[in-house]
């Protein structure tokens, strides 16, 4: 039993995050997008009278019920199983500050899972102009899901100064409004909605290339170049987004992005620019596969092609959401909380009275349900194990291979000074707790590193 | 076509170059188009590997130093100068993926029989090709001069010393003497940088050539189908925006390998120190590493090596000779052996190479 720390072997907490977050991502957009692409489509086929569009969108949208509301619902609860256990705090933090966004977003999903299937289970059996309006309807609220979860997601890396101010008052959540449209949120909805409509026409691609191409040639053709051009908006509009969020982004967290360029260290603080590299390759490359697979010849796109675009967009998917998320270090919380959850204004009482005694998740009471482990292994959980594994990811034995008790000690130290020179600061929070629990969790490592030895 | 590209542009060019028969022959060309297609962009992603190896090569000489500096330099290219670590990561990454991407290839046209008549030399070129490749990467792999790169090589060149009568003599050769040394990398580097690429393009050429000659060959499933059954796409431009397609994919997979997983570089070699325990070959001469191995153990000494080798060089052999003994163009009797040996060195690979790792001890590096 590993609660309250969720301890993952190998992988780590947050890369269990982080794979259900990317399938969600790569589900949830198409929500939005498709919601978009599915009254356009029924639209443009309406005014051309197209039946043999409206006979594939009918099972078009079945695709899209099932996909977006039995795996988009399903990751999405994932994601939220998934950030309780691994930062409690930060969920915590983002419940308590935004709880009449999150109202408003269930309403919104709720309303969102109903239209879908409304819309499905009424083809053919209401008038068509009023199953349309029901289509834009669609459209409307799932854009609104995205609308409020932007203001929650930007918040993270640039909450607002108001906000920022009122921290530690109790009254944080009457800032509401300045955290929510906060400095990134407009240039991060245009990315996203641009991502929204690409991966419309990336998961339209894989629908519609299994039509046959020989018998059903004209409508396949049709409808798989109708679906590329989904990507145009993206493909002209991305960069001018991304130079714009790039620009809100604070000036400590865009020097990360520098510190990888003529280094690739084992550590950690090298990833943000190795997968900004990944995100500008794979976001450039995909308008292009699409261009050469589908719109020259749209009847002999097959389902291995479609399923190649679907691939780079997890790449694209996954390594920006991955920047995104590491921009922020070594914060969860821009300036108020750590990635480990521990707050900024906690520090000082966690190094007089103890981070153990001061943590609800890990107290030390006789009560405590872990209390058969010692102090340094309890340390590493709290403080350590939201970025580190003992070996697999960010292994703590390899990076801490070669070094002795006292060597691990200085390096430790290095962490609670957390002196303005540290090399570490920018990406690593400062290690908190009394001398004795630091001399505690320099004994565990010290052990973990060079188990022979002890 | 000639008019998008501007017509008074193109008859310019046209005139001097002789355009038209090419584009006419391109515009001509068709491919067959089957289940069995996957197959044919193989050939096409190994040598986009190979062009972005040579690319991404020619950045690295830029910095690199043969010699006594070669661990230091590399150092530099690594920690210092910006966006090295990349252009070494996708070098490595690219070299690996064209190795593999070549044994796809090669397996590919092995069970579709492209290397029957009139294919032989197709089949035969792109043995070579592949041997090359696999030089390339053993004499990539010193180059960088860390531990595991010298006591690897230390052993991979300790093989042909076995032969009798010209192994230690090719061994010094290589070697530069009876150690590695500044020599030794000197002599790797010359033959990474041009004794191959001087073999290795040409042959290509002649493999590309040969392609263009014969044209795409049709497996057995296909040719059993009256002509007008056969379904094929014109090579350009479908053919050739597919494979365009493709390659953007290739490059995607190598992004990923190259910024998730940098090329290491371990620390500096010590002819002193002791060799480390789990030191082994790349993955593409594991199966010969173990097989090596495996014979040492069975019979000790000599013989034992003696024998690993002639094993090797047997089955090598016998691969290369197949179009010999698979001649017609329909199956017979020889035609199943063959693709039963196939089947049979396929699994051997494999399972050799599984068995290599599975025996390695594990080290914290």
């Amino acid at each position: 039993m590993n609660y309250p720390a969720w301890d993952v072997p190998y992988l780590g907490s947050g890369w269990m995050i982080g794979i259900v977050a990317i399938i969600h991502i790569l589900i949830s957009h198409f929500a939005v997008g498709g919601g978009i692409f599915l009254p356009l489509t029924e639209a443009k086929a309406l005014r051309e009278g197209r039946k043999d569009w409206m006979l594939r969108l009918k099972g078009y949208s079945k695709f899209f019920l099932v996909l977006t509301g039995v795996f988009g619902a399903m990751t999405g609860v994932g994601i939220w199983f998934a950030i309780g256990l691994a930062s409690p705090n930060g969920t915590s933090a983002l419940i308590h500050n935004f709880v009449f966004g999150w109202a408003i977003e269930w309403v919104f999903f709720l309303v969102e899972l109903t239209l879908a299937m409304v819309y499905y289970y009424t083809w053919d059996r209401i008038p068509a102009k009023l199953h349309l309006t029901i289509g834009w309807i669609y459209a409307a609220v799932s854009w609104g899901t995205l609308v409020i979860i932007n203001g929650i997601l930007t918040f993270k890396l640039t909450p607002g100064p108001e906000w920022m101010a009122s921290v530690g008052t109790g009254r944080e959540s009457e800032y509401f409004f300045d955290a929510f449209f906060n400095a990134g949120y407009l240039p991060s909805l245009g990315l996203r909605t641009l991502a929204c409509l690409s991966l419309a026409g990336i998961w339209s691609l894989y629908f519609f290339s299994r039509l046959d191409g020989e018998s059903d040639g004209k409508t396949k053709a049709s409808m798989v170049q109708w679906s590329s051009m989904f990507l145009i908006p993206s493909f002209l509009l991305m960069p001018v987004f991304f130079a714009w969020y790039v620009f809100t982004i604070p000036a400590d967290h865009r020097a990360l992005l520098e510190l990888g360029i003529s280094s690739a260290s084992a550590g950690t603080f090298t990833h943000v620019t190795r997968m900004t590299i990944l995100s500008v390759v794979s976001s450039a490359t995909i308008a292009l596969a699409v261009m050469f697979f589908a719109w020259f010849q749209p009847t002999e796109l097959k389902r291995g092609h479609a399923l190649s675009i679907l691939f780079l967009a997890l790449l694209a998917t996954g390594s920006t959401e991955s920047v995104r998320e590491f921009l922020r270090k070594p914060f969860v919380v821009n300036g108020y909380m750590y990635s480990n959850g521990v707050r900024v204004n906690q520090i000082e009482g966690f190094n007089r009275d103890g981070y153990l005694t001061g943590s609800v998740w890990s107290p030390v009471s006789p009560d405590a349900a872990f209390h058969h482990k010692s102090v340094g292994e309890r340390m590493f959980q709290g403080q350590c194990m939201a970025c580190h594994t003992l070996d697999g990811y960010r292994p703590i034995r390899k990076l801490l291979a070669g070094r002795d008790t006292t060597s691990i000690g200085s390096v430790l130290k290095m962490l609670h000074d957390n002196a303005p020179e540290s090399p570490y600061r920018k990406f690593m929070p400062p290690l908190v707790g009394t001398e004795e629990e630091i001399r505690a969790l320099r004994d565990w490592l010290a052990v973990q590193v060079a188990p022979a030895s002890h | 076509m000639p008019e998008s590209l501007g017509p008074k542009v193109y008859s310019w060019l046209d005139e001097r170059l002789g355009l038209s028969p090419i584009l006419e022959l391109a515009l001509k060309k068709r491919v067959p188009d089957h289940k069995h297609s996957f197959w044919y962009y193989w050939g096409g992603i190994t040598l986009f590997f190979f062009i972005v190896m040579c690319f991404t090569g020619v950045l690295l000489l830029l910095y690199y130093r043969p010699g006594d500096g070669a661990y230091e330099s590399v150092q530099q290219i690594n920690t210092q100068i910006k966006f090295g670590w990349l252009i070494r990561s996708i070098h490595s990454w690219s070299a690996n993926l064209m190795v593999a991407a070549a044994f796809v290839h090669m397996f590919s046209t092995f069970f579709m029989k492209a290397y029957r008549a009139p294919r032989e030399f197709l089949w035969w070129s792109g043995f070579g090709l592949l041997s090359l490749a696999m030089v390339f990467g053993f004499s990539g792999y010193l180059l960088p001069m860390d531990d595991l790169a010298y006591f690897a090589t230390k052993v991979g060149l300790s093989i042909p010393a076995v032969m009798p009568v010209v192994g230690p003599w090719i061994a010094d050769l290589v070697r530069g003497g009876p150690d590695i040394t500044a020599y030794t990398i000197s002599r790797f580097f010359a033959l990474h940088v041009v004794i191959l690429p001087a073999l290795f393009i040409p042959l290509l050429l002649l493999h590309l050539g040969l392609v263009q000659q014969h044209g795409m060959s049709i497996p057995e499933s296909e040719q059993q189908k009256p002509e007008a059954e056969r379904k094929s796409i014109p090579f350009f431009p479908n053919f050739v925006f597919k494979d365009l397609a493709v390659w953007l994919v290739a490059l995607n997979v190598l992004a990923l390998l190259a910024v998730a997983f940098p090329w290491p570089l371990g620390p500096a070699a010590d002819p002193l120190a002791p060799a480390p325990a789990d030191i082994h070959p790349e993955w593409y001469f594991m199966s010969s590493f173990q097989i090596l191995k495996a014979f040492g153990g069975w019979f000790p000494g000599v013989v034992g090596e003696f024998l690993g080798i002639a094993f090797f060089n047997a089955g090598v052999v016998l691969w290369a000779l197949v179009p010999l003994f698979d001649p017609n163009t329909k199956s017979g009797q020889w035609g199943r052996r063959v693709t039963w040996f196939g089947f049979v060195v396929l699994a051997v690979l494999i399972v050799t190479t599984i068995w290599g790792y599975a025996v390695l001890p594990a080290v914290a590096h």
